[in-house]
């Protein structure tokens, strides 16, 4: 017998319960359903014909299986370019995140130097200010840096991110500080301790920003839409947007074609990471 | 090998920072040099790209920003611009309904779920999976996604059709767009938040469900006095944070309907995000911005004065 919940054998066998029990279970059932139903039809939108999509009442399944508008669909606009742009930003950003904010939670955690208090509390205060209220003057300030247009927009303000140096520090406070005394007693220099110890020690934290790193880069059409301004440089859902969701002339099937495969790579990076994900979604409820 | 390299390295960094730290005895910069040294990228970031556009949007919302010209000082004029635009007040009344019907719609969705699965003995992760999965759905395949289901004759039209309603034209019909945008998002988002609910419902000690069980507590009373209570701040957390989120909402309402039908969907970030980006006025935009500030600012004191009085 596996250990109870709200729910004890017991009560399971009064009719009652048991009926409105069999009722949560269809509920669930129905809200499965409605999670994947749409995700599925997308798929299968991809492999019909066009006229297919557009009959009435919808099929799920396809009548006749259109492979062909894959090819069709990456070729249509040049993926390959824009999903190396956003593999690019994911990368720098990641790699600014791990360095900068590592360098600051390591000097704030373990080195503790004098007025790290002050130093925290300037961090932490921009998670009390609401972003879209300083999104425009960001923009101002992007463009009078001569900034726009470029990767460094996007790498250089991945430093500035509050929230993922709570996640960082709070990881660093939790190790244990024996490492380190050993570390300096065996003449290690700070340097030293924080790429030797300290980041090799970090790699769950530093797995979960990559994630939340990952997602931010591959699902933001806006700002890039805004940053980036020739069409060289666009993110793959910028792109997306700008030329797939709102084109008039595409056919529906090579759209939907595109559509999943945009879809496809998170999903699969969520299915091998499922537990890990779900664990850092835990963590993640003090977001602001 | 660190032992001897170490002492060399600090020697020959020590002089050119003589000036940042001259404020320090001699033997503190030694000890904390490299500390603050390991500060300074973070700080430098910090100020650059984010105290930076916080502070100056004060300034600039008191200017006319030309990038060619040269910005102009017009004093209140943004502001009297902005206030004076009959779309504001609409925008903040679109605003409000939005938040309004996220609640309605979208907030008890996640703890009823979380608690549901909780209690399911089978397929539970496959349930919690399938729920989380549309929230790794980027956002443009979602719109793209959602637009054919609320098509005419899409998916949910073909359901009614089946129940014998007549078609509806969701997202173009100004009486449903807002709507259905909220049934958009939840679809989305409401699995990440059941995760954290179900952290917090599977953290409840099962020895208190026993012993009310055994005190002759049924279902309902167990999940009333025992599940429930013990959700409440995370509950709250929840709740004010969807509110401050769902008070800046714009990026659906301006990817799928740009604030239309008849301006239905025009919410007051979109409202901002059209000042700047589509009349160049940043001006404007950032003096809503910083109204958006103070309002939401004098809210959180607000909250936090009734907060204390609760004590």
């Amino acid at each position: 017998m596996k250990e109870r919940g709200i729910l004890s054998a017991s009560d399971l066998r009064k009719p009652w319960n048991k009926a409105v029990y069999g009722f949560m279970v269809l509920c669930i059932a129905i809200m499965t359903f409605t999670m994947l139903y749409p995700i599925g039809m997308t798929m299968f939108n991809g492999l019909k014909s066009n006229q297919e999509i557009n009959t009435f009442p919808p099929r799920f399944f396809p009548s006749e299986w259109h492979w062909g508008n894959f090819p069709k669909g990456w070729a249509y606009i040049d993926l390959p370019m824009f999903l190396k742009n956003t593999l690019l930003i994911f990368g720098g950003n990641l790699l600014v995140t791990i360095l900068v904010l590592g360098m600051a939670a390591f000097s704030i955690s373990r080195i503790r130097v004098p007025y790290h208090r002050a130093i925290y509390f300037f961090i932490l205060m921009t998670l009390f200010i609401p972003a879209s209220s300083y999104m425009i003057p960001n923009f101002v300030n992007l463009k009078e840096l001569g900034l726009l247009n470029s990767y460094w927009a996007f790498w250089l303000p991945a430093g500035a991110n509050a929230y993922f140096f709570l996640l960082i520090k709070n990881f660093f406070d939790g190790i244990h500080p024996e490492i380190f005394e050993a570390a300096r007693i065996d003449g290690a220099s700070e340097i030293s301790s924080f790429l030797r110890i300290a980041i090799p020690l970090s790699v769950p934290i530093f797995a979960t920003l990559a994630i939340f790193t990952f997602s931010t880069a591959w699902n933001d059409w806006f700002w890039p839409s805004l940053v980036m301004q020739t069409q060289d440089k666009y993110t793959l859902a910028t792109a997306i947007y700008k030329y797939v969701i709102n084109a008039r002339s595409l056919d529906s099937s090579i759209k939907f074609s595109i559509l999943f495969m945009v879809m496809v790579p998170p999903i699969f990076v969520f299915l091998v990471f499922q537990k890990f994900i779900m664990r850092s979604v835990s963590l993640s409820a003090v977001k602001g | 090998m660190g032992e001897t390299a170490m002492p060399h390295g600090q020697a020959r960094t020590e002089p050119g920072h003589h000036t940042q730290m001259e404020h320090k005895r001699k033997p503190l910069w030694k000890k904390y040099l490299w500390g603050y040294l390991f500060l300074v990228p973070a700080i430098a970031i910090f100020v650059v790209f984010l105290w930076v556009p916080i502070f100056k949007g004060i300034f600039y919302s008191f200017f006319h920003i030309d990038f060619v010209k040269g910005n102009i000082f017009v004093g209140f004029d943004n502001y009297a611009k902005v206030l004076g635009n009959p779309d504001l007040l609409l925008s903040v009344r679109n605003t409000l309904y939005f938040m309004l019907l996220t609640l309605v719609i979208g907030f008890w969705v996640p703890i009823a779920a979380s608690i549901a699965i909780s209690e399911l003995k089978l397929f539970q992760g496959f349930a919690r999976i399938a729920a989380y999965l549309p929230f790794v759905v980027p956002g443009v395949v979602l719109y793209g996604m959602w637009r054919w289901m609320y098509d005419p004759v899409g998916p949910i039209n073909a359901l009614f059709g089946f129940f014998g309603a007549e078609p509806v034209s969701f997202i173009s019909d100004s009486r449903f767009s807002m709507v259905s945008l909220v049934v958009m998002e939840t679809w989305q988002q409401f699995g990440s938040a059941m995760l954290i609910y179900l952290a917090g419902v599977l953290s409840i000690p099962k020895d208190w469900y026993e012993a009310a069980e055994i005190d002759g507590a049924d279902v309902w009373a167990r999940i009333k006095y025992i599940t429930l209570p013990s959700m409440r701040n995370l509950i709250i957390l929840m709740l004010i944070l969807q509110l401050i989120g769902t008070s800046q909402a714009y990026q659906s309402q301006l990817a799928m309907l740009d604030g239309g039908p008849n301006k239905a969907t025009l919410t007051y970030a979109l409202l901002t995000v059209k000042y700047a980006f589509n009349q160049l006025d940043y001006g404007a935009g950032t003096a809503m911005g910083i109204l958006m500030f103070l309002v939401l600012s004098l809210l959180g004191i607000l909250q936090f004065k009734m907060n204390r009085e609760e004590y």
